[in-house]
C-alpha cells in the first residue's frame, strides 16, 4: 500500500467511524479489520509524517461534519469519527517535533456535584477531543473543590460545566464563583444541560451557554479563533 | 376506567416475555448494581445477595421472593372520599394523573405562547384547576416550590393539602427527615405517594434514594419506583436490551423495598423511551417507538402481576399543538390497552417533562373522556382502529381538518408502535446483554451505547415520519377555564 493509498484508508476508517478492529464500524462489517488505531500506528511505523496523519484526521472530521450537516450521518457517527481521532491523536502526538504540539487548547470538563448525568458531557467531551483539543474529564458528581484543584494542576483554557437537574444549577453557581474567586479570569466557562440557558450563563457569571455538543464545539472554536 | 380483555393488547408471547425476565435475572445476576450505601449493600448480602467489588448482584430467586412478596393491591384514599380508589394488580383498571418536576409555565399571550420559570403560585393553580377538571383521578406533583430546598417538602405539603381533594403523589421527597412532618401537614398518611427513582441508568444506585426509599417504605406507604432509561444513551438502542436493564434497574427496587418491609406497596414505573439521535440525544417521549417500548414495559409489568404505574401523554412539543394532541391520544390508547393502572404523567405536560400549562391540562382532559368513550364504546374492536379513531376525532374537536395526508401518517406511527424491528431470541440477549455490561464496567457508558446503535439507527428503531402542523381552535379551552375557579 502506498502513503496515499493508506492516508485514504486512514479517512475511510475514520469517517466509518471504526477505532480498532474490535469494533464493527458504521456499517456493522468492519470488525476484525484495521481500524484508526491500528492503520496510525501502522503509518508511522513506515516513516508517514506525522504532520500528514494531523491533516488527514482534520479532512476526515471536515467530511464527517459536512455528511451530519447534510443528515447522513448520526449523532452516534460523529461520536465515533471523534473518538477515532481523540485516540489517534494520542498515538501520534508522542512522535511530533519537540515543541510542536496538536492542542488547540486544554479543555476540563465535569459533571457538578450532586448530578448524575452524563450524556451530554460525554458527547461534548468526544467532539471536543476530536476537533482537536487535549480534554480532561472529571467525571460526575464532581464537587468543586476537585473541579478548583484540577484546574490548578492541569491548566486549562476553557472549562465545561453540565447540570441536567433544577436542584444542581444551584451548584454550578458555586463553581463558577468559586473558579472566578480563585484568580482565574482568563478560563473561559461554557455551560450546558437542559434547564440551563444564556440567561443562566450570564447571571452566574460563565462566559457561553450551548444547548448542544455542535453549538459547544461552533462557540469554542470562535473563541479560540478571536483569542 | 375499565377495559374489557378483548382490547387488552400483549405485543410480546408469553416465551418472549420469559425471555425478557430470564435476560433481566442475567443482568441482575451477573452485572448488579453499584451500590455504594453501605447499609443498604449489607441489607441485600444478609438477603442473599453477594457482592463483587462496588456492586450487589441480586439472584434469580431473590427477585422471584420479592415479586411474590410484593403487594397486589394498594389503596390511595383522598380528603374527598368518593375520589379514593385501589389499584389491584389483576385488575384492568386504569386510573390517571398528574406528573412532572416540569420547570416551566407555557401561558397563552396575546404574542402567542410564553414560557416562564414555575414555582408555588403555578403548583396552587395547576391544584386547583386538575381538582376540577373530570378526568383527573389523582394528582403527582406538577412542578416543584421556589423555595429553599429545605423547605420544599413542608411548603409542597401545604399547597396539597389546601388545594387538592383527590390522592396525592407528592412524588419527591427531598429530605426524609420531613416525612413525619409532611405527613403531619396532609392530615393522613392514607392520602400520600411517592416516586423515587432509585437507579441512574445504566445501573447505578442513588445513595439519597436508597434513604428515602427505606423511610417511604418502613412508613408503609405507597411508592412508584422509577426507572428512566434513554436507548442509546443511557441503554441499549436495541429495545430488547432497554427492556431488560429497565427491567433490572425496577426490578432491584422491588428487592430492596421487600427486603426492608415484606409486602412493600410499590408501583412498577418503567418508562423506557429512546434518545433522538438524529441531532442532540434528547429524549423522544411521545414518538412511536417509545410508545411502543413504554407499552412493552406496561406489558411486562402485567405479566408479573403486580401494580402498574404507567406513564403516558408527555408530549415532545413545547407548546399546545396538533402534534401534541396526536401524540398524546397515540400514547394513552396504547398505555391502557397495555394495562396500565396508575397512569400519571397523562395530562399537562409539554416540551419532553420540561413544561405544563393550564391550557394543556384542559385539553387533556376533553381528549382522554374521548380516549375513554372510544374503549367503552367499543370493547371488541382492536386497538389500532380505537387509536385512530380517537386521534381523528381529537384533532377535530380542536378545529383540525383530518385529510389523507394526515390520516395516511397516523396510520404509520400505529403501525410503528406494533411492528417488532428485532428478534426476540437467546443471540439477541446475550449481546445486549454483552453491550449492558462494557457499558457499566467503562467510563462513558454512553458513549458505549451510542456506537452500538449505528446499525439500530439505519434499520429505522427511530420512527421519522411528518410533523402534524395546523392551527387550534381553542374555544373550547377558553370556555372550561372560565368555568373553573383558579386563584389568581
Amino acid at each position: 500500500m502506498s502513503e496515499q493509498e493508506l492516508l485514504n484508508e486512514l479517512e475511510h476508517v475514520i469517517l466509518m467511524g471504526h477505532i480498532n478492529e474490535e469494533d464493527e464500524g458504521l456499517d456493522g462489517t468492519m470488525q476484525g479489520t484495521p481500524g484508526t488505531e491500528e492503520l496510525v500506528k501502522k503509518a508511522l511505523e513506515e516513516g508517514i509524517d506525522p504532520e500528514k496523519l494531523l491533516k488527514t484526521f482534520g479532512k476526515a472530521m471536515e467530511k464527517v461534519g459536512e455528511k451530519f450537516e447534510s443528515g447522513e450521518f448520526f449523532l452516534p457517527d460523529m461520536m465515533a469519527s471523534g473518538e477515532c481521532v481523540g485516540n489517534a491523536m494520542e498515538i501520534v502526538e508522542p512522535k511530533l517535533a519537540a515543541g510542536t504540539s496538536y492542542e488547540k487548547g486544554k479543555f476540563l470538563i465535569a459533571t457538578v456535584q450532586g448530578d448524575l448525568h452524563d450524556i451530554g458531557k460525554n458527547i461534548v467531551a468526544t467532539m471536543i477531543k476530536g476537533a482537536g483539543y487535549h480534554v480532561k474529564d472529571l467525571g460526575i458528581d464532581v464537587p468543586a473543590d476537585n473541579i478548583l484543584e484540577a484546574i490548578k494542576e492541569y491548566e486549562p483554557n476553557f472549562v465545561g460545566l453540565s447540570a441536567l437537574l433544577t436542584t444542581t444549577m444551584t451548584e454550578m453557581e458555586q463553581v463558577v464563583k468559586r473558579i472566578r474567586e480563585e484568580g482565574y479570569s482568563d478560563i473561559k466557562i461554557f455551560i450546558g444541560g437542559v434547564p440551563t440557558s444564556q440567561e443562566f450563563a450570564d447571571k452566574i457569571g460563565a462566559d457561553h451557554h450551548c444547548k448542544d455538543a455542535m453549538e459547544a464545539l461552533n462557540k469554542l472554536e470562535k473563541v479560540r479563533d478571536a483569542s | 376506567m375499565i377495559i374489557s380483555d378483548a382490547q387488552q393488547i400483549k405485543m410480546l408471547s408469553s416465551s418472549e416475555m420469559d425471555l425478557i425476565h430470564e435476560g433481566t435475572c442475567r443482568v441482575l445476576s451477573q452485572i448488579g448494581v453499584k451500590v455504594t450505601h453501605e447499609d443498604i449493600a449489607e441489607l441485600l448480602v444478609s438477603k442473599g445477595a453477594q457482592r463483587k467489588g462496588d456492586r450487589v448482584l441480586i439472584p434469580k430467586n431473590m427477585v422471584e421472593k420479592a415479586l411474590a412478596d410484593t403487594a397486589k393491591t394498594i389503596q390511595f384514599d383522598a380528603p374527598n372520599p368518593d375520589y379514593g380508589f385501589t389499584v389491584n394488580a389483576s385488575e384492568n383498571q386504569a386510573k390517571f394523573g398528574t406528573g412532572g418536576q416540569a420547570l416551566y409555565m407555557v401561558e397563552r399571550t396575546s404574542e402567542g405562547w410564553k414560557e416562564k420559570l414555575a414555582g408555588a403560585h403555578d403548583l396552587k393553580q395547576i391544584l386547583a384547576l386538575c381538582d376540577q377538571l373530570e378526568n383527573v383521578d389523582f394528582i403527582t406533583r406538577p412542578v416543584e416550590c421556589d423555595v429553599p430546598e429545605d423547605q420544599m417538602d413542608v411548603e409542597k405539603a401545604k399547597i396539597f393539602r389546601d388545594y387538592s381533594s383527590k390522592p396525592m403523589n407528592l412524588a419527591n421527597l427531598f429530605k426524609r427527615d420531613r416525612l413525619d412532618e409532611v405527613l403531619d401537614i396532609i392530615g393522613d398518611p392514607a392520602y400520600v405517594s411517592f416516586i423515587v427513582c432509585l437507579v441512574s441508568s445504566p445501573l447505578v444506585m442513588d445513595t439519597p434514594s436508597g434513604d428515602k426509599l427505606k423511610a417511604i417504605v418502613e412508613k408503609d406507604l405507597p411508592v412508584a419506583i422509577s426507572s428512566c432509561t434513554q436507548g442509546g444513551s443511557t441503554a441499549p438502542f436495541s429495545e430488547v436490551g432497554e427492556l431488560m436493564q429497565l427491567n433490572a434497574e425496577v426490578l432491584f427496587g422491588y428487592v430492596l423495598a421487600n427486603a426492608i418491609r415484606p409486602g412493600a406497596k410499590v408501583l412498577y414505573r418503567g418508562i423506557p423511551i429512546t434518545s433522538n439521535l438524529y441531532s442532540d440525544g434528547s429524549p423522544r417521549w411521545c414518538q412511536p417507538e417509545s410508545i411502543r417500548r413504554v407499552a412493552l414495559a406496561t406489558q411486562l409489568c402485567r405479566y408479573y402481576n403486580i401494580p402498574c404505574c404507567a406513564t403516558a401523554g408527555v408530549s415532545d412539543e413545547a407548546e399546545p399543538s396538533a402534534q401534541a394532541i396526536s401524540e398524546k391520544v397515540l400514547c394513552w390508547t396504547y398505555i391502557i390497552a397495555s394495562g396500565g393502572h396508575y397512569i400519571n404523567s397523562a395530562l399537562g405536560m409539554l416540551n419532553q417533562v420540561m413544561s405544563v400549562s393550564l391550557d394543556q391540562y384542559v385539553i387533556d382532559d376533553i381528549l382522554l373522556k374521548i380516549v375513554k368513550e372510544k374503549f367503552k364504546k367499543n370493547e371488541s374492536k382492536e386497538v389500532s382502529h380505537l387509536a385512530m379513531d380517537a386521534m381523528v376525532e381529537g384533532l377535530k374537536l380542536f378545529g383540525i381538518t383530518v385529510d389523507e395526508k394526515i390520516e395516511e401518517e397516523l396510520r404509520a406511527r400505529i403501525e410503528h408502535v406494533e411492528k417488532s424491528l428485532e428478534p426476540y431470541n437467546e443471540d439477541n440477549v446475550s449481546q445486549q446483554v454483552d453491550i449492558i455490561e462494557k457499558a457499566v464496567t467503562q467510563s462513558g457508558g454512553s458513549t458505549v451505547f451510542m456506537k452500538a446503535s449505528r446499525v439500530g439507527l439505519r434499520k429505522g428503531y427511530l420512527y421519522t415520519g411528518n410533523r402534524i402542523d395546523s392551527p387550534l381552535d381553542l374555544t373550547r379551552v377558553d370556555e372550561r377555564l372560565e368555568a373553573v375557579s383558579i386563584p389568581e
